[in-house]
């Protein structure tokens, strides 16, 4: 009876946990067993590592070859314990050196002729590895670049098995440059907020909303410019703290997504289209759930274009992940947390020709239609939006304009905001005034002078309890962005305003 | 080379391998209306142990090693017939299973895997 030992990384979710892959060699007719939880992809692991060996001209171990992964309590599912279990029972069939896998992850999926194939989740994995305290990992040498985000770790990219047992010799593998493709670079210009013309308010809004992380909604007549304008947000949004990067890219990689790139400094930017699921939006999967929508767009922008088109399934499951940052997946096997602190931007019609709101149009739905599409969209989830802002069509003097300010002029002024509030939430898990909990705003940050606006509003049941938390947000983005210490009465006014969109002749 | 010729000549190297270890061979194919057992052996020690074996014999390792070829199926139907033995036989003895591998490449001398305890 012989043993070995090789490591590997179970994830469950964003969580990675170290399995131990052990093999033992001996006790019974040729056969191989794999035991510990493994799920039906994990099962074939045993006849692809099988063939992998036998094709770089190693043997398999003609005896009873037992390969345990433990914990065995943990649902282990995928095929990236592939180099794992090949390397422990070639270690254990004295093939390969015991002790090279000692401290090592290894990770990455074998193919039929002993290619280490690329695999999903080698950042979040890598990071599990690094904070388990194993020294080295092993990757499939297409995915070096993505676990060198990790510091603290060694990297070795492995191209065949072969490479893994001069790895694990001690020895140096060189690689073909040829074998690795370069992924394409992110393609198309980068959208510039100069490409839209006209829409000042509109623009301003925008740059309320990016400022202080808040959700917008934008609403007018087909042909305003909503979606040119939702696009342009990124644009605007500062750049991810490394942190934040690191966390968005490790999401990239469970969803699989190339990070080949490096990090990308850029804030996510998720567009789904309205027939999504609720299980694409919110993520989902039988055993094991996947990242959705909402957690690609994790420190980003969820754009959800012709909102009321979703199925109002799909727009209710965002309620709760809206609320808390993050959304929750349960299934039989494992209960898994993403992070989903995203940035909503809807956009809509206001009725379905789109019409209804412009002066001098002609609309043709019927009053009920126009009624029965506005209801599309719940009265809790526009609650949860800061901004309301309509968009009007544009007077053909606009086009004359002297051409627009570009996203990086506005950018600064974003960044100024954000810079001021840094230091007002500094030593405070948020970052944003978006984001700021609504006791410690009223605790800590309420405008003096101001309230007897509000309580009208709130007196006319033009604003919730939710809504006074929210106008106060906006105010304290507004006077962030003018550069004032803290929002004056105009200041509650304006964002009073902002939060009730088309309805402001009601409020003043 | 005739499958039923490969068979004998396995067999017999089987049990000459076994005699070289001292143990006593009580049957040779002995069957029954289920079917046929390769060999039944009695291996020396306190109490003796009467070893039912499963010989497989192979001329290549084109299918796998000679052993790999003694499925779970295979085992019930020795099992089944193990029990016919005893009943006949009722011998004083504990009851073991074996699995008896002989490989017999041209060119090379026959090499005989013995895997004890495979049910």
């Amino acid at each position: 009876m012989s043993l070995a030992t090789a490591w590997s990384i179970g994830l469950v979710g964003m969580r990675g946990v170290p399995v131990e892959v052990e093999a033992a060699i001996g006790g019974g007719l040729p056969r191989t067993v794999l035991v510990g939880l493994p799920d039906a992809a994990l099962y074939e692991a045993r006849d692809r590592c099988r063939a992998a060996v036998a094709c770089v001209g190693l043997k398999w171990p003609e005896q009873l070859v037992t390969i345990n992964l433990t914990p065995a309590t943990l649902p282990k599912a995928g095929s990236h314990y592939d180099l794992a279990i090949a390397g422990a029972v070639l270690g254990a069939s004295k093939q390969a050196e015991v002790s090279g896998l000692a401290g090592s992850a290894l990770l990455g999926e074998l193919g039929l002729d002993g290619r280490v194939r690329e695999v999903r989740g080698i950042l979040p994995a890598v990071l599990a590895a690094q904070q388990a305290g194993l020294r080295r990992a092993i990757v499939p040498w297409e995915q070096v670049g993505e676990a060198g985000l990790v510091a603290g770790i060694d990297i070795v990219g492995v191209g065949t098995l072969s490479d893994l047992v001069k790895v694990l010799r001690g020895d140096r593998v060189e690689l073909d440059p040829g074998d690795a493709t370069p992924a394409p670079a992110e393609s198309g210009q980068p959208k510039d907020l100069q490409d839209v013309a006209g829409q000042v308010d509109a623009k301003w809004a925008l740059e309320v909303a990016a400022a202080g992380r808040h959700h917008i909604y934008l609403h007018g007549p087909p042909g305003a410019g909503k979606t040119l304008l939702a696009e342009r947000l990124p644009s605007i949004l500062p750049e991810l703290e490394p942190a934040a990067a690191i966390e968005v890219a490790a999401i990239r990689s469970l969803a699989g997504h190339n990070l080949a790139n490096g990090l990308t400094l850029l804030p996510p930017f998720s567009n789904p289209h309205h027939s999504a699921s609720v299980a694409s939006l919110v993520g989902g999967g039988a055993r094991m759930a996947l990242p959705g929508a909402i957690s690609l767009a994790h420190r980003g922008v969820l754009f959800l274009d012709e909102a009321p088109e979703f199925s109002p399934r799909a727009l209710e499951a965002l309620r709760v992940p809206l609320e808390s940052g993050q959304v929750t997946l349960t299934r039989s096997t494992a209960q898994v947390t993403y992070p989903a602190r995203f940035q909503l931007v809807l956009a809509a019609n206001p009725c379905p020709c789109g019409m209804s709101t412009t002066v001098g149009a002609a609309c043709k739905c019927a009053p009920m239609a126009i009624r029965r599409y506005a209801e599309r969209l719940s009265g809790p989830i526009l609650d949860r939006v800061d901004i309301s802002q309509h968009l009007r069509p544009l007077r053909k003097a606009y086009l004359r304009v002297t051409p627009a300010e570009s996203s990086a002029q506005v950018a600064d002024r974003v960044r100024a905001a954000r810079d001021r509030q840094a230091r007002r939430f500094e030593g405070y898990p948020w970052s944003a005034n978006g984001e700021v909990p609504g006791g410690h705003l009223r605790r800590h940050l309420t405008p003096p002078d101001s309230t007897d606006l509000l309580d009208r509003a709130v007196a006319r049941g033009q604003l919730s309890a939710r809504g006074v938390d929210k106008v106060l947000r906006i105010a304290w983005t507004i006077a962030d962005l003018a550069g004032r210490d803290r929002p004056g009465k105009s200041d509650v006014h304006t964002a009073l305003m902002l939060r009730q969109g088309q309805d402001l002749g009601v409020v003043a | 080379m005739d499958r039923q010729l490969v068979g004998v000549q396995g067999e017999e190297l089987a049990a000459q391998y076994l005699e070289g270890l001292g143990w006593q061979i009580v049957a040779r194919r002995w069957r029954c209306a289920a079917g046929e057992i390769d060999l039944v052996a009695v291996e020396p020690a306190d109490p003796p142990v009467t070893v039912f074996c499963e010989v497989k014999c192979r001329t290549g390792l084109g299918y796998g090693s000679p052993l790999e070829a003694i499925t779970v199926a295979k085992m019930a139907k020795l099992r089944e017939l193990a029990v016919r033995w005893l009943r006949e036989h009722r011998p004083r003895s504990d009851v073991r299973f074996d699995g008896i591998g002989v490989l017999l490449r041209s060119g090379w001398s026959p090499l005989i895997t013995h895997v004890r305890g495979i049910s």
